[in-house]
């Protein structure tokens, strides 16, 4: 890896993507790139095939056109160093807290010991610390996204996939959220292609918003998002932040109502 | 009145079932005592009609009564064992493999609501009266229901936790161990609390259609003598056999499903 900048080289690049599942064309001609230390959010209207471009990228589902590749290579399956947050948090309800987190580190093959000595720094990262022993059921669904959080940081990726990881929790917890991953970010800044339905989080988490739209969907149009970092509660007073949102709301919205008419 | 009835104090409960089996117990003295003797036995007894209790405790004593037992016991562990490890990693593999299902799934289903006596003569033509065909018996009895039970819980794993698994690059073993056990095992157990019972019912046609053995020989032969109390003693003790599987398979099933929460 050469010539290495603070925005990076492009670390995901995405070329003439499309997915048909049978007769729908979900998306397509979808081309964008991520550097190594980007944050990219997507978001879209319902249906427009954004949860299923980053299944796509973390290589769970195959394109039908294009290709995504991940440092030069082409995506085929899974890869190590990426990891994804769900917005259903899929964790393992037989497993406490400390079990969930440590899954993806089990599965890397990590030690015993390993694991005792990484786990409860990212437990303590999320603010889990004195909830190991606690089993999914027995926290609240914000709780259960922070342990979803940490078994993705766990596994120290370099791409972190979000798909709405904030999508199932209520609206505090969700503001609660956003705030702590800018600041997990910060503390350890990745390679991020995060995906939102909501406005306020795409410019709030993004150094770009990226908005798809159509039928077939397709890159509409990308948003820098010139905020300063770091970023934090104080961003949602910054002029700019009202004007990038109105800006996006505008996009979007237009869109929504051409969606909600044309049957 | 409805609130007494349905009320839930611990000691009210306790009482009922105390009543319960006091009363169950005195209707069985009574007709014991006030029947033909050829045809029922009381429960208690005295001196010139003795009851099941006098001869459970008999048993205790006997030496051919004890063979009998853990000839029983024997088949009864061997045949439900081999159906309990074939019938449980077996479902997991069908819902796994879709098309091996669908090519099984109606041979299940059928072998699941037939009624096993119905091929007993069958065993027994072909293989004839051994310990393993009495063991093939039991099998028949206890693997449809684990296999059934197992198989539906298996299909039912959440999509999204395979999801998870395949974003972390799990292997196929690993997707068992963390996954499909853990999912399936609570419903896995269900079957198994359903076969322990049928398991019982095997066992006893088995000894009284193949070569007669066990519990069921005595049974039988309480039932030519006639020795009604030594016949309902034998009962019971299936009977109490029976509950004793079906308490612990009952425990364990609730001990791994804790994770299914207050909905679970």
């Amino acid at each position: 890896m050469n010539n290495a900048t603070v925005n990076g080289q492009p670390r995901i690049v995405v070329s003439g993507a499309g997915k048909r599942y049978g007769a729908l064309q979900v998306f397509q001609g979808v081309d964008f790139e991520v550097g190594e230390r980007d944050v990219l959010t997507i978001i879209g209207p319902s249906g427009c095939g954004k949860t299923t471009l980053l299944r796509c990228i973390d290589g769970l589902i195959p394109l039908t056109e294009g290709g995504i590749t991940m440092d030069g290579e082409p995506i085929t399956a899974p890869r190590e160093g990426v990891a994804m947050v769900f917005q259903h948090f899929g964790l393992f309800p037989w497993k406490t807290v400390f079990q969930n987190v440590a899954y993806g580190l089990k599965l890397a093959g990590a030690s015993r010991a390993e694991i005792d000595e990484k786990v409860p720094g990212f437990i303590n990262l999320v603010g889990l610390s004195g909830f190991e022993d606690y089993y999914p059921y027995q926290i609240s669904g914000g709780m259960q996204q922070r342990c979803g959080v940490a078994r993705a940081l766990a596994v120290e990726p370099r791409v972190l996939l979000m798909d709405e990881p904030f999508g199932a929790v209520d609206a505090q917890t969700r503001e609660i959220l956003q705030f702590e991953m800018l600041r997990i970010w910060e503390a350890r800044p990745t390679t991020m292609v995060f995906v939102t339905h909501a406005i306020d989080e795409a410019v709030l988490m993004g150094d770009r918003v990226m908005v798809l739209k159509g039928r077939p969907s397709s890159v509409h149009e990308v948003i820098e998002v010139d905020l300063p970092r770091p970023r934090d509660r104080s961003t949602l007073l910054h002029p700019r932040f009202a004007e990038l949102r109105e800006h996006v709301w505008s996009t979007l919205m237009k869109e929504a109502k051409e969606a909600e008419f044309k049957v | 009145m409805i609130k007494l009835i349905n009320s839930d104090a611990r000691w009210i409960r306790w009482l009922t079932f105390a009543a319960s089996i006091l009363l169950g117990a005195a209707i069985w003295e009574f007709a014991g005592r006030n029947a033909n003797p050829v045809f029922m036995a009381p429960l208690i007894g005295d001196a010139d009609t003795p009851g099941a209790a006098r001869s459970l405790i008999g048993f205790i004593g006997d030496g051919q009564f004890r063979d009998a037992f853990l000839s029983s016991i024997k088949l009864f562990a061997t045949g439900f064992l081999l159906a309990l490890v074939i019938a449980v990693p077996l479902g997991i593999v069908l819902a796994r493999l879709v098309l091996l299902r669908v090519a099984l799934e109606s041979y299940i289903l059928m072998l699941y609501v037939t009624p096993m006596v119905a091929l007993i003569p069958f065993v027994l033509s072909i293989l004839g009266f051994g310990f393993w065909p009495k063991v093939l018996v039991v099998v028949l009895f206890a693997f449809f229901p684990i296999l059934y039970n197992t198989l539906e819980g298996a299909r039912s794993v959440k999509h999204e936790l395979l999801e998870v698994a395949g974003s972390f690059r799990a292997s196929e073993w690993s997707i068992w161990r963390d996954i499909l056990i853990p999912y399936t095992l609570p419903f896995a157990l269900t079957g198994i609390r359903q076969a322990t019972g049928r398991a019982l019912v095997g066992m006893i046609a088995a000894e009284f259609f193949l070569s007669t053995s066990g519990l069921g020989e005595v049974i039988m032969i309480a039932s030519r003598t006639p020795d009604m109390a030594n016949m309902l003693a034998a009962i019971l003790l299936i009977a109490g056999l029976g509950v004793i599987l079906m308490r612990g398979a009952q425990a364990l099933e609730q001990k791994y499903s804790a994770w299914r929460g207050v909905d679970g």
